[in-house]
Parts: C-alpha cells; structure tokens; sequence
C-alpha cells in the first residue's frame, strides 16, 4: 500500500455524497482524483421506474470489497487513497447508489483503478437491486458481468 | 457425519422460500449439488433459479457441482442469486 494510504468501504442506507467521497480521498501528494457515481435510471425496457431497492450479504460484501480495494493496489501501487459507498435499501430515482473515489500522483492511474473497481463489483459483490415499476411485477436484476446470470459463463452441472 | 449449518436467503430466493434463513442437518461431505436438491425439496419453488444460482460456504462462492463442501458445525451457506450491485 502507498505510505499511510486508506481503503473506506461503507455499505448504508443513508443518502451518498459525492462531495464527501472526494473530500475523503484527497491528499497533498496526488494531482488526481477520480469519482464513478452510479445513478438509479427512470426506466427499463420502455417501462418507468419508480425506485430501485438494494440488499446485501453485507459480511461478504465486506469482504469482496476490501478484496477489490487489494487488487487496486496491487496493480496500481502508486493509488493513494480509496472510498467506496453503496447504499441499501430504497434508492429513489436519480439518486446515487453507488460512489467510488480513488485518488493517485497522476490521473491514468486512478481513471483505470475507478473503471476496475466498479466493473469488479459488478462481477464479484453480493448486493442485489429490485426494480420497483410504475406499472407491472417487481424485478430482481442481473448484471451481465455476474458469471452465474443468464447467458452467464459459468458451466452448469447436472 | 452429519452437520448443523445455517442457510441465508437472499433476493429472489429469499422470495421463493418466504425465508430470510435457517438452520439444516447436513452430511459434512454434502456435495454443492447436493446441497442445493436438499434445499429444493424442502423448498419446492427454488427450481426455478436452480440454472442462475451458486452458493457461498464460509464467504466463499462454489458453483453447484460435484466437489464435497466439507461443512463444519455452525458453518454459514448463502443461496446466492445472480448479481446486481453497483
């Protein structure tokens, strides 16, 4: 890890800060910070969205998450600081439900430590979102990076 | 050797069973295979997810197959759905 560098993970149902991540991830040394804020779209597959609902398996997620923070760093040595927030529970529509803030000396380093992080929780964290509808059923999504969905590649064993 | 061990549900599966966990008597050897056909019988509904599904023994994923869990008392499983984080 890069001298005195911080990994924050925090799974919560309040409200997420942009602001705050940043604020969390800056240090004297790094000229960049890199922020991905994930917001809850209004609709799918033509139908409109009235709010998103998470869950977790949050020990595990916990645990996947610090895992991904390592692999940053392994990596990514000269990462300095990282914060990644998902929030549980209800999410209304344009609101964040994910933010991860890296920050590093130069910024081609934090940008592709922000991209792997949030393409590895989408593959790797247990948390699960419910799409709540205006009209029609409730429907648990899929992320297609997740190797067990649909079509996923994972091979299946009789 | 038989082995208590909880089960936690989530998402889609803690729908299908009505459950959000339980405790099961197991053989310490069950396979991840076997494993989920004794959570199907018990819980005739979770067939459907039976193709998107994989476990995680002690916070670690295992796909349904025939490699041996080799539970331990008090060990904790999730019934883990395709993910959706982020």
């Amino acid at each position: 890890m890069a001298l005195n560098g911080r990994d924050a993970i925090s799974l919560t149902t309040d409200k997420l800060s942009a602001d705050a991540v940043s604020e969390s991830v800056t240090c004297a040394s790094c000229g960049a910070i890199s922020l991905f804020i994930g917001t809850t779209r209004d609709h799918f597959e033509g139908m409109k969205v009235v709010r998103l609902e998470y869950e977790a398996y949050v020990p595990m997620a916990e645990l996947e998450l610090s895992r991904i923070c390592s692999d940053i760093r392994t990596k990514w040595p000269s990462v300095r600081h990282i914060n990644i927030q998902h929030r549980l529970g209800v999410v209304p529509v344009t609101e964040a439900s994910v933010i991860i803030g890296i920050s590093s000396p130069h910024r081609s380093d934090s940008l592709e430590a922000v991209k792997f992080c949030i393409d590895t929780l989408k593959a790797t964290v247990p948390i699960w979102k419910k799409e709540i509808y205006e009209s029609g059923e409730p429907r648990w999504k899929e992320n297609k990076e997740c190797l067990w969905a649909d079509g996923g590649l994972i091979p299946k064993v009789n | 050797m038989n082995t208590e061990v909880s089960v936690l549900y989530f998402a889609k599966s803690a729908e299908l069973t009505g459950l959000k966990s339980e405790i099961i008597t197991v053989s310490s050897n069950v396979t991840s295979a076997q494993l989920w056909q004794h959570l199907e019988e018990k819980h005739p509904r979770l067939t459907v997810i039976r193709d998107q599904v994989v476990l995680a023994v002690r916070q670690e994923y295992v796909p349904l197959s025939e490699q041996p869990l080799t539970l331990r008392e008090g060990d904790e499983v999730a019934v883990i759905p395709p993910l959706s984080g982020g």
